[in-house]
């Protein structure tokens, strides 16, 4: 028998809250059904595109004749194409993803996005799927769940997101690319991890998913104290992906350390800056309902200069 | 460096408590799962080496301001000799150099050498608040005395001032002699002297022996406290040659007057010194113009009255830098006659000498010889004889005959051994004749002769002596310790002064002046002037004015004397024969004799010596020089704990400053940059 799958990352108030605000893309999906994202492909929507010269073997049911009959000429009124979109989930699942920050793990806030914005993406229509960054492990076989619609499709893929954990070293750059390469048509990928690992394969990473036309959002998730360091006496710190621990007084190296920190900052800017992803840092203190609420709000075009 | 409260020391193992609060803390750390592991180890690779050093400083701070606690608290003293390495001396021998030179003093406080080192070696053992067995020697009687009562230290005679010459190896002597009669353990030795060249003497032959002393001590710490710092006005005056002469005016009174300035200023300018001179109680004023370093006044003339056939005068100075030079006394009588005996059967010798001896050299004097023949010792009349020629065989040692003769010598006489024609005779002062050498065919030339001093040095107008038109054709050698004066080609020494500590010279000559000897008696004049000199320099202890140095014991002890006038002041403690004084010995007898004493004329004649100087005398020595100043104030021992105090201040406002955090530095504080 299947053990129950704890749903404790969603919040139904916080649910309630955003339902309101839509999720958009920053750039034209190719989705499967009619949806309320933009297509490349023009369409039967609402709103208007442009005006063609009539070619034969048009429809004529699309000619204006309104034009026709100003112009004696034939036009065909040409209309945008609404469509779905496919949110990719790719959840970093390393060892230091199980950092606690009061009581709950990086992971826990991961879930609690990925889950939140799973359900908003649902909810109006779009197709949902993830990829872990844990492939390779004994629950590999539920590692990648291909993006698809429908309350049924949410329902497993938010077992997923309850399911996984963290441990190991990272594999996140692997997942990245097997993302890119697995999911075929342009999607959102939202990217959640600490990003703590050696950078310099992650920009090759970030530049195959921008290849594969994906638009992709990073939520780097950061605690204030990995940032700060502020410790007053010896500590051991015991090394959360399975390495050697180390014993240190922090009064000694903290000035080092916030040095080594603020290296690490900007060459994250660089690269996301470089790679035009949509970066979000995130401290593990801000609520993360207040953070989605940011990023949906970001993304919307009539709010976002005001969210801005 | 000794500590008034030494049992805190045993508190010093508490200066590792910073280490072990460290350490400690070190174990106390919490644990902390963490992520950012890729900082810590960063940083950790980039703080290895300044941070590693500066918690090291921090510690050693610690550890350093916990130690100087511990210091102040144990109270230590500066200079404190006393306790260096090798703990507690059990006793302490003051050395105390009390020549002339160390009176001098400081203007402005009257403090003299000799009393600023009583003073700071009394604070010093009474700051230490040790009791070790306490022994003083000072240099003017060289005898040692313990000391039980601190407090009384300055006022004690050993320590009051007198106008001797110091002699430092003397002086080390003693207390290398004190240290092998008594067992005393271990032993700090403590010299205070001003480094004056005359009384360190560098040239003698006793510093051979100190330092194999000493250094064979391991008990034995040496310690100096030196003041060679010259006085800034020092003048100094010395009389010489005195003489009462009748002249038709009636008597005056001559004399050679040394007048000389010591002091560092300059001498250029001419400057007029009042100079006070009293006879017999009359003072009289006179102003005497220096134009230079010195001023020699030689047969330098002072009227007497009708009356003052004898009696005693004093030339003084006004005061300056050193009072001990600004006094000399000088005393005058009736002069002695000048009396020769010729001890010889050899009739030719005896008259020779006889002649010579009786011719007056001075019209002023009289003079008298006479023949006694060898069976007649008895019959020398010791008392007054100024000159001895002794043609006989010395006598044994121990029989009477040798006790008379070093009497003669050793209160201030002049004694001239002639070769005896027979072999045999005793030993005199490790002298002894040997063989008679003779060559028929040759006479012996001369060689050489000493010019500068002595029998035969050159006169006062500096023409030489005509030695050089002597020949000796008769020669008898002999054995002992002599200053050559006079040397033939050959090698034989005619003419020689034995080297012996008696105030009178005792002369050899190894020839007799007789024309199958020598050309002495017909070549006469090399001859008369050697038996006046000798003379002249016997006669001044058969005289009835008697000139002495002080320092040289010519006063009995309880002896029958009078002081007629002294340089010690009148609080001072008269030590008879320390101070300049005129004094009268057997007084209202008719064997009277007055007596002056001056300081030696050596004490102002040379400055101090050198560090490497001192070094050198003292090679193979440890020793500590403390070179003091006179009104310097400084202790040679005092608390410091307020050093230690403000070390440890120290250490701890660095190991604040070390402990600072950095300042923080905005443009690359992280936090500012979250999105």
């Amino acid at each position: 028998m299947a053990e129950p799958i704890q749903r404790d990352f969603l919040d139904s108030a916080v649910l309630g809250k955003l339902m309101g605000l839509p999720l958009n893309s920053r750039q034209p999906m190719l989705g499967s059904v009619s949806g309320r994202h933009r297509s490349p492909i023009k369409g039967s929507a609402l709103e208007f595109a442009q005006y063609r010269k009539y070619v034969p073997g048009d429809d004529t049911r699309r000619l204006d004749w309104r034009t026709w009959g100003r112009t004696d000429r034939y036009y065909i009124k040409e209309f945008e194409a609404d469509t779905n979109l496919r949110l990719c989930f790719i959840i970093d699942t390393s060892g230091s993803m199980a950092y606690e920050h009061e009581g709950k793990t990086r992971l826990d806030y991961a879930r609690s996005m990925a889950g939140t914005l799973a359900y908003l993406a649902s909810q109006q229509g779009d197709a949902v799927g993830l990829y872990s960054g844990m492939s390779g492990d004994q629950n590999s076989a539920h590692q990648e769940i291909p993006a698809k619609r429908g309350p049924l499709h949410l329902r497993v893929l938010l077992d997923q997101i309850g399911r996984i954990e963290a441990h190991g070293e990272t594999q996140l750059i692997g997942a990245i690319h097997e993302a890119a390469e697995k999911i075929s048509q342009r999607a959102l990928i939202v990217i959640v991890s600490d990003l703590l690992f050696d950078l310099a394969p992650l920009q090759e990473a970030f530049q195959h998913l921008r290849f594969r036309k994906h638009d992709v959002t990073l939520f780097h998730l950061l605690d204030r104290e990995e940032i700060d360091f502020d410790f007053d006496r010896p500590t051991r710190f015991v090394d959360l992906e399975g390495g050697p621990s180390l014993l240190a007084d922090p009064s000694l190296i903290q000035k080092k350390y916030r040095e080594a920190v603020s290296q690490y900052l900007e060459t994250v800017d660089r690269i996301v800056n470089q790679s035009a992803i949509d970066y979000h840092r995130t401290f593990l203190d801000e609520p993360y309902d207040e953070v989605l609420a940011r990023f949906l709000t970001g993304r919307n075009p009539k709010t976002a200069r005001s969210a801005r | 460096m000794s500590f008034l409260q030494p049992l805190l020391l045993f508190g010093l193992p508490l200066a590792i408590l910073p280490i072990l609060i460290h350490l400690i803390n070190q174990h106390r750390h919490r644990t902390v799962k963490w992520a950012a592991m890729m900082f810590l180890l960063d940083a950790k690779k980039m703080t290895r080496g300044i941070a590693r050093l500066r918690q090291i400083l921090i510690l050693a701070l610690r550890v350093l301001a916990v130690i100087a606690l511990l210091f102040a608290a144990s109270r230590p003293l500066a200079g404190g000799w006393l306790g260096m390495a090798g703990g507690k001396a059990d006793t302490i021998v003051l050395l105390l150099d009390r020549s002339a030179s160390m009176e001098q003093r400081n203007l402005e406080t009257g403090e003299s050498k000799r009393n600023a080192a009583v003073e700071k070696l009394t604070e010093m053992l009474q700051t230490t608040g040790q009791s070790p067995n306490l022994v003083l020697i000072d240099s003017a009687t060289l005898k040692p005395l313990a000391i039980s009562d601190l407090e009384s230290l300055p006022e004690l005679p050993q320590t009051q001032p007198t106008a001797t010459a110091g002699n430092i190896p003397d002086l080390l002597m003693a207390g290398i002699e004190y240290l092998l009669t008594d067992e005393s353990g271990r032993t700090d030795i403590w010299l205070a002297s001003d480094l004056q060249e005359s009384d360190w003497d560098p040239g003698s032959g006793q510093w051979q022996t100190i330092r194999s002393e000493l250094a064979a001590r391991d008990t034995v710490r040496l310690f100096l406290l030196t003041y060679p710092e010259t006085g800034g006005a020092n003048l100094s005056v010395t009389v010489d040659q005195v003489r009462r002469i009748r002249t038709p005016e009636g008597l005056r009174l001559v004399m050679d007057l040394y007048l000389r300035n010591d002091g560092a200023q300059s001498v250029d300018a001419e400057e007029t010194v009042p100079v006070e001179i009293t006879i017999n109680g009359t003072r009289t004023q006179k102003e005497m113009t220096f134009s230079g370093p010195e001023v020699n006044m030689l047969g330098y003339t002072l009227p007497l009255g009708p009356g003052d056939t004898s009696g005693w005068g004093r030339i003084s100075l006004p005061a300056d830098d050193n009072p001990s030079d600004n006094e000399a006394f000088f005393v005058f009588d009736d002069p002695a006659v000048r009396k020769t005996i010729v001890y010889s059967d050899d009739n030719t010798v005896a008259d020779a000498i006889r002649a010579a001896a009786a011719s007056p050299n001075e019209p002023s004097f009289s003079y008298d010889a006479q023949v006694i023949p060898t069976a007649e010792v008895a019959q020398i009349p010791w008392e007054e004889t100024a000159l001895l020629f002794w043609h006989a065989p010395i006598p044994e040692a121990d029989s009477p005959d040798a006790t008379l003769l070093k009497q003669h010598v050793e209160s201030g006489r002049s004694l001239i051994l002639l070769p005896p024609p027979v072999d045999g005779g005793g030993e005199f002062y490790g002298f002894s004749w040997g063989e008679w050498i003779e060559d028929d065919e040759e006479q012996f030339a001369v060689n050489w002769w000493r010019t500068e001093t002595d029998l035969l040095a050159d006169t006062r107008g500096g023409a030489p002596l005509p030695v050089s038109d002597l020949a000796f054709f008769r020669v008898r050698q002999f054995d002992g310790e002599e200053q050559s004066l006079l040397r033939l080609e050959n090698g034989s020494v005619i003419i020689s002064r034995l080297v012996s500590e008696t105030p009178g010279p005792v002369y050899v000559w190894s020839t007799l002046p007789r024309a199958d000897h020598s050309t002495l008696a017909t070549e006469g004049i090399v001859f008369f002037v050697m038996i006046h000199r000798a003379l002249n320099t016997g006669v001044g202890s058969v005289a009835k004015a008697r000139f002495a140095e002080t320092g040289t014991g010519l006063l009995p002890e309880q002896g029958n004397y009078k002081v007629l006038a002294t340089a010690a002041d009148e609080e001072g403690i008269f030590e008879p024969g320390l101070m300049p004084a005129a004094i009268a010995l057997r007084p209202d007898t008719e064997k009277q004799r007055l007596l002056a004493i001056n300081r030696p004329i050596t004490e102002n004649e040379s400055g101090p010596i050198d560090e490497e100087a001192v070094a050198g005398l003292l090679e193979g020595v440890e020793y500590r020089e403390i070179r003091d100043e006179l009104g310097s104030g400084d202790s040679l021992l005092s608390e410091v704990w307020r050093a230690f105090l403000v070390a440890m201040a120290l250490a701890l406002l660095a190991e604040a400053i070390l402990c600072l955090p950095p300042v923080p530095e905005p443009e690359s504080d992280p936090l500012r940059r979250t999105v």
